[in-house]
């Protein structure tokens, strides 16, 4: 009899939470965070500290703030307040299963691809989100895989309904991948060196071929000398025009050097994106005012004779040599533990503000949306976290609440759910 | 004229004849008996290595040396040869080749482009594995071939060792001469050694895939060749034993010989491990890097034949250029011409040959490039002459200059270990001329008399030739269309300036060593003699041909040897210590807990006592750790780091027989970053592409040392089992359809397929050790099965299960099967629905190890939680973490800390995951796993909370032994760097010289190993293939 009745309870609350999470419905009233310590960011941490959200807007921070009528007041003392965290570089929404092609949205074919929009294939009801959410992540810039000319990158907020509901920032970037440099000498490169040469070079002649052929396309529309529209030039006119920032994904050192060059007859407002040797050469990325989105924090060296802690270690000597950096994770499911790779930056040295910060405000920054988001600071969107300890430790980081544009979001998931469920097993 | 050109005319003469008349073959026409007798008067004949006759006669006769002469006195009739001023060496001989037999077949287009092949074609009883033939006999195949021949005879080669380079056991060599006449006259030994490599070759079979699995296939084929000798002819309990080609011609190896090729130092070891399980004499093909292992290829008492490839050095000439470039590469291009020495050295014999080369023009330069870097006169030219010989089979015939031998020998000008060069060849007593490949020079200054004005010539043929007359230092003839044609000099020039108007053709040829003779001609016909005269100091005939037989300085090298001999490499092992770890917190992983302000004692590499201020034993070394934490060395599960060419044998269904412990790789740089991780024990385990995959082998991460030193040996024989979307094929494209099983209902019923199978198989083993005596000795034994057997250890309970499973169905399965059978799951490895059957695991008493918190990689991974360790561990379960990859096994402290973070577990018990409850699955912990007096003293200190991001590991310690040091790890970068820069320089600096020699001179670098890759190591085709990079992203 007892059996029975757990089994009743079990389905009806399996069926409450089968499918993933609505979004969280803004609410009328104004919400008041209390005593808990806050973490601005952008102007230092303040213990005991509240904050006033007013639909989607921080409107207020500081102590005893006093609540207008009807605010709903959360207790958070003894918790932590940061701004929510964005994930730079993934493939969030776009893909469900690697080994699953049917679910499999991330590289469109052919080389050059300017033209396609990474955010209209993102799926808002993916089951990776929640569980990326759970671990503090609010936005992520969704970029499209490729060996060339990608396409455009979208900085999506984790709580929508679909993707048009969930678009912070449509078409931020074109993402190029920086042709190979170098020679591969592993045994299972079957090219010569001076074919490799060869292989590269080719390369870098299509994407300057690229560049000139919508650079000319570009002026000619502007003067009115084409009438015929190309989908692939059309869409990198952004560029020409300054409202699109390129990013450049290069983690060679020679790479990086041929993309400042390439890119200094241009001017386009550049990032750097991998930058797995920005390390080695901080001097020339400061010189140039290069922004760099360091994507693998806990990347393995990619040389044998690195030093073990090569990449841990990067972030410490891009943030010392004054070089403008954010600290992504480039995956998808995986990308959830960006802040465990802002915290490991801190064990090889990298201040811990810093780190914060790196995936936070300096994000928004080098994303542009710094106006809005990466910090808590009055009239900034209400998108933060709350934790019981330090979100960027493991021992420390417990996410009580999660706020996206002053929506409360669900911090549960399909991989929460089946705990849930089966904890149910273990008191059967 | 002397010297050369009578050598050369009298070949012309010799050449008309045949020396050996045919015996079996009818003559046609008139009968040749032409005198047969030649004497090479007045030469240095250097009899053997280390002998030398001088001012001797050398007499030939009907292809056989007759006598050496010290009288010098020629017989009468002998077509006397003036061979003063000459040396005579005995002809070479390559101990290993291709020549004159069936070349090796073409690869099979490999990859998962083409339907996998699971069998041979099966004719007149050969084996199973289509890389085995050992049956094969390639003097059958003999065919000489004049200009291949060529290419060995203008070294000074005249005989060779050949065989079909081709499969894994290739069959017999055959050793011949490279003179070009009929096979029955060539063959000087017609069945000489079994060849063997690792690699199958044009085999097109699927088994073996990995180095693993040519090992695996080598051992059964040697324990079946050995229970062949025994059973042929009787009956088994279990029927009549069948005829096999290959195992019959294999059944007496260990009184004859293999000779094997290998692809590295590494390779050279494994091979000879696997041959000395049966006992079969052993020469090794080597690779040049044998220098960097020197001490265990000396303790592994080898023979070797050594190719001289020395490699070109890296690419270097682009602006950073050498990122590519690793430190192990750059110091093998500046030690590899010292490889030879090194062996010599090490007193281990050696042959050379021209295998491998990739310019045979570079045979001679190297040769001389090793004597210059250490290795003596003496050796050389016995790896070229008496060794090759031993090795060959052929020390009767070859080798030496002695009566009865065959007349094989080299006529040279000069010491060949210097810069003498090879003027004539003798093969079977004819001569061959090297001319072309050494054409005379003219290279010098003259003084000449022309229609009586004193001249100057100058002469320049090194390339193009060039020449210049002058009257006076300023006053200059024009000479124009200078060439050497025909062995003379010639040249065109207007000589009004000696009132002479009119073009004169000049012909000069060498007459003696500082003159050449010749004349002038002019249009009209008039001549004039010339004789030029060198007036360069004669500094030639200083050479020094008495150290022959010291070894030279050694030369200084700008590079460390390490072991391994790569960056981070050590230059010995750690010391072991007696240690007092004084003040810190100190997490033991047993039930003392976590200790504050607390000490470690560590004595004779165990830990000997913890508590609160202890006082230091005297000559302990004391480290005050105050603030610091210290923790067991972390044991992780599932491993495929240190592990060479191929985690799985992907081939056939069932491969117990395999073994991780056959291919560990010393070398892999990730044993040292996981040590800077923390971690101490790894479980190399096969990967999952098959149910039953291979055997695997603990092993501590004590780096420098080697393979063999690095292997856990207390540790339990343990194997890899898998279920699910790996061992279905799932993902191995649409041509991988045919494999049994494609379903997890044929996983479970393979499984129990094989597990009866290998019960009956114990049963026969038992029946026949029953038997009486005299019935033994009328029955053949049953065939030792290294795959049934592994699976009987299962069942009896010697051997540990390791199962790569996912989801809860199949897990359930495989428990019924085991449970049915009466064997024990041991460990549930990733297990990510482990969750979901917590209880029968608990209840089957299997332990669990999971990752952390991957998931969604593929469709069995879908309801993958990272509540799963939480979830399991409270019902019971002995869970783990484990890593599955390089980046996670240097920081599995903070993947178990992951369940501290999604379900709040115990830190100490998540600290546990990684430490003691692996190494319970291991079923290692009476060694390691905590801090547990009498334990093995692993442990590492951390700045912080063990379990915290912000966790650095200071010192990692393998009993008492301190393998990684932070401190010290930042100074060897400064080393390195400094290393680098100065073999840099060397390459920017050694010129054109840097550009000469092979190309992927240099050790293979391996792909980081998962679990699912599987990729035939032995088909070309894979280093075409993207697939392979692609692969190494692959996951789980």
């Amino acid at each position: 009899m007892k059996k029975f009745i757990f089994s009743i309870i079990a389905c009806v609350s399996f069926s409450v939470s089968a499918h993933n999470i609505a979004p969280g419905s803004s609410s009328e009233q104004s919400i008041l965070l209390q005593g808990g310590t806050v973490h601005t960011v952008s102007s230092g941490t303040y213990p005991e500290t509240d904050i006033l959200m007013t639909g989607d807007t921080i409107t207020a921070i500081g102590r005893d703030i006093t609540a207008p009528e009807g605010t709903r007041v959360i207790d958070v003392s003894g918790q932590h307040i940061y701004p929510g965290l964005i994930a730079i570089d993934t493939t969030l929404g776009l893909i469900e299963l690697e080994q699953a092609r049917p679910t499999d949205d991330v590289e469109e074919v052919g080389d050059v691809t300017p033209e396609v929009v990474a955010h209209h294939a993102f799926n808002a009801d993916s089951e990776i989100i929640p569980t990326v959410r759970y671990l503090g992540i609010t936005h992520s810039l969704i970029v499209p895989e490729g060996d060339l000319v990608r396409g455009q990158s979208s900085l999506m907020h984790l709580d929508g309904w679909n993707w048009q509901d969930a678009l912070q920032l449509g078409s931020l970037g074109m993402h190029v991948t920086w042709p190979r440099t170098g020679l591969n000498n592993a045994w299972w490169e079957w090219r010569t060196p001076a074919q490799q040469r060869e292989a590269n070079a080719e390369a870098r002649r299509e994407l300057q071929d690229v560049f000139t052929t919508a650079e000319a396309y570009h002026h000619a529309r502007t003067s009115g000398n084409q009438d015929r529209i190309d989908q692939r030039w059309e869409a990198m006119r952004g560029l020409f025009s300054g409202d699109m920032k390129l990013f450049i994904h290069a983690n060679d050192r020679r790479q990086i050097e041929e993309a400042l060059a390439f890119n200094a007859e241009y001017g386009f407002d550049m990032v750097l994106v991998g930058g797995r040797d920005a390390w080695m050469m901080t001097d020339v990325l400061v010189e140039n005012d290069l922004p760099v989105v360091f994507t693998s924090p806990y990347g393995l060296p990619a040389r044998e004779d690195e030093a073990y802690d090569t990449a841990y270690a990067t972030p410490a000597k891009l943030y010392e040599a004054g070089v403008q950096f954010a600290i992504g994770y480039a995956g998808y499911w995986d990308s959830r533990n960006l802040a465990f790779g802002a915290g490991n930056a801190v064990a090889y040295g990298l201040e811990y503000q810093q780190a914060l910060r790196s995936i936070t405000l300096s994000a928004a920054e080098i994303l542009g949306v710094e106006d809005t988001l990466g910090s808590i600071q009055v009239g900034k969107q209400a998108t933060l976290i709350v934790s019981r300890g330090d979100v960027l430790d493991h021992l420390g980081q417990d996410l009580s609440m999660m706020f996206i544009e002053g929506r409360e979001v669900e911090l549960t998931s399909k991989q929460k759910q089946l705990f849930e469920k089966y904890q149910e097993r273990i008191t059967e | 004229m002397r010297g050369k050109f009578q050598l050369a005319a009298l070949s012309v003469l010799l050449g008309t004849f045949p020396a050996l008349a045919d015996q079996t073959t009818p003559v046609q026409g008139i009968h040749n008996n032409n005198p047969s007798v030649v004497a090479l008067t007045n030469a240095t004949i250097i009899t053997e290595p280390g002998e030398r006759i001088e001012n001797a006669t050398l007499v030939v006769q009907d292809g056989l040396i007759q006598s050496i002469e010290r009288s010098n006195r020629a017989p009468s009739g002998a077509r006397v040869v003036d061979a003063t001023g000459y040396t005579v060496y005995p002809g070479f001989i390559d101990a290993y080749s291709n020549y004159g037999v069936e070349q090796p077949g073409d690869r099979p287009r490999g990859g998962r482009s083409n339907a996998p092949v699971y069998t041979n074609e099966r004719q007149g009883g050969n084996a199973s594995n289509a890389a085995v033939h050992a049956e094969q006999q390639w003097f059958e195949t003999v065919t000489p071939d004049a200009s291949e021949a060529q290419s060995y005879v203008q070294h000074g080669f005249t005989s060779v060792q050949s065989v079909r380079m081709d499969g894994i056991f290739r069959g017999r060599t055959t050793t011949l001469s490279l003179a070009d006449k009929l096979p029955n006259d060539i063959i000087y030994n017609a069945v000489g050694h079994h060849a063997a490599s690792f690699d199958k070759g044009s085999s097109s079979q699927q088994y073996p895939n990995s180095l693993m699995g040519s090992i695996a296939l080598i051992r059964q084929t040697l324990s079946d060749a050995a229970w062949y000798a025994e059973a042929a002819g009787l009956n088994t309990l279990q029927g009549p034993v069948e005829f096999n080609s290959a195992l019959d011609s294999l059944k007496s190896l260990n009184s004859e010989r293999v000779i094997f090729e290998a692809s590295d130092d590494l390779n050279l070891l494994r091979a000879r491990r696997v041959f000395a399980e049966f006992s079969v004499p052993f020469t090794g093909v080597g690779s040049g890097f044998e220098y960097s292992r020197i001490d265990e290829i000396k303790a592994a008492d080898l023979d070797l034949i050594l190719p001289v490839n020395f490699p070109a050095a890296p690419e270097m000439g682009d602006q950073f250029s050498e990122l590519d470039v690793s430190l192990a590469d750059l110091r093998h291009w500046e030690r590899a011409p010292a490889n030879a020495a090194a062996l010599e050295q090490a007193q281990v014999r050696f042959s050379f040959t021209m295998h491998g080369l990739d310019n045979k023009r570079d045979f001679w330069k190297n040769i001389r490039k090793a004597v210059d870097y250490g290795l003596s006169e003496r050796q050389a030219l016995a790896a070229l002459t008496t060794i090759p010989a031993a090795q060959a089979g052929v020390s009767g015939q070859v080798g030496r200059i002695s009566p009865g031998y065959r007349a094989d020998f080299v006529v040279a000008r000069g010491n060949l270990f210097e810069d003498g060069e090879i003027v004539s060849v003798w093969l079977q007593g004819e001569e061959q001329e090297i001319g072309n490949m050494h054409p005379v020079s003219f290279s010098g200054e003259y003084a000449m008399s022309l229609f009586d004005h004193d001249l100057s010539l100058t002469v320049s043929d090194s390339g193009r030739v060039s020449a210049t007359l002058k009257i006076s230092e300023d006053e200059e003839i024009s000479v124009r269309d200078a060439r050497v044609e025909d062995d003379k000099l010639k040249f065109l020039a207007d000589l009004s300036a000696l009132d002479m108007p009119g073009t004169y053709r000049f012909e000069l040829e060498r007459e003696t060593v500082t003159t050449l003779a010749g004349r002038a001609q002019s249009a009209g016909g008039a001549l004039d003699t010339i004789v030029a005269t060198s007036t360069a100091n004669d500094e030639e005939s200083s050479a020094s041909e008495q150290n022959s037989g010291d070894a030279q300085q050694p030369v200084e090298f700008v590079s460390r040897l390490t072991y391994p001999n790569v960056g981070f490499g050590r230059e010995s092992q750690p010391e072991q210590m007696n240690l007092h770890i004084r003040n810190a917190t100190i997490w033991t992983a047993d039930d003392q807990g976590v200790l504050e302000n607390a000490d470690m004692l560590v004595r004779d590499g165990r830990i000997h006592r913890i508590g609160r201020d202890l006082s230091t034993p005297r000559g302990y070394e004391v480290i005050d750790a105050t603030g610091m934490h210290v923790t067991p060395g972390m044991v992780d599960e599932h491993s495929h780091i240190a592990i060479s060419q191929g985690v799985n044998e992907g081939t056939e269904a069932v491969t117990a027989e395999v073994r991780i412990g056959d291919v560990v790789n010393p070398d892999d740089i990730h044993i040292y970053r996981s040590l800077a991780g923390g971690t101490t024990v790894a479980h190399l385990l096969h990967g999952s592409a098959n149910p039953i995959g291979g055997q695997g082998q603990a092993i501590k991460l004590r780096w420098g040392e080697s393979a063999e030193g690095l292997k856990f040996d207390q540790t339990p024989p343990t194997i890899k089992m898998a279920l699910g979307e790996n061992v279905k094929q799932s993902n191995w494209g649409d041509l991988y359809t045919a494999r049994y099983p494609q379903t997890r209902m044929g996983v479970a019923a393979i499984m129990r397929d094989y597990f009866q199978t290998a019960q009956e198989y114990t049963e026969a083993q038992e029946q026949y050790a029953d038997l009486s005596r005299s019935e033994r000795r009328r029955t053949a034994p049953p065939r030792t099965n290294y795959r049934l057997q592994a699976l009987a250890e299962i069942l009896q309970g010697e051997r540990f299960t390791h199962v790569h499973s996912y989801v809860a169905s199949e897990v359930l399965s495989l428990l019924t099967v085991a449970e049915d059978l009466g064997f024990r799951i041991q460990t549930f490895t990733h297990i990510l629905e482990g969750y979901k059957v917590a209880e029968e695991l608990a209840e089957h008493g299997a332990g669990a190890s999971t990752f952390a918190d991957w998931w969604a990689f593929k469709f069995e991974a879908y309801d993958a939680i990272p509540f799963n360790a939480c979830l399991m561990m409270e019902q019971g379960v002995l869970t783990s973490i484990n890593s599955d990859s390089r980046d996670l096994q240097r920081r599995l402290n903070t993947e178990a800390a992951k369940s501290v973070r999604y379900c709040d577990m115990d830190e100490h018990e998540a600290l546990k995951m990684a430490t003691i409850y692996p190494a319970m699955q291991l079923r290692i912990d009476e060694y390691v796993g905590s801090l547990t007096p009498g334990k093995h003293a692993d442990f590492v200190i951390w700045n912080e909370h063990p379990l915290s991001a912000y966790a650095q590991p200071q010192q990692t310690w393998i009993e008492g032994r301190k393998y990684f040091d932070r401190s010290d790890d930042l100074a060897q970068r400064a080393l390195i760097a400094e290393e680098r820069e100065m073999l840099i320089e060397a390459v920017l600096n050694a010129g054109q010289e840097a550009h000469r020699g092979a190309r992927g001179g240099y050790r293979q670098a391996q792909p980081e190993w998962h679990c699912n890759d599987n990729h035939d190591v032995w088909l070309e085709d894979i280093y075409h293939s993207h697939a392979l990079e692609q692969a190494t992203r692959e996951l789980h």
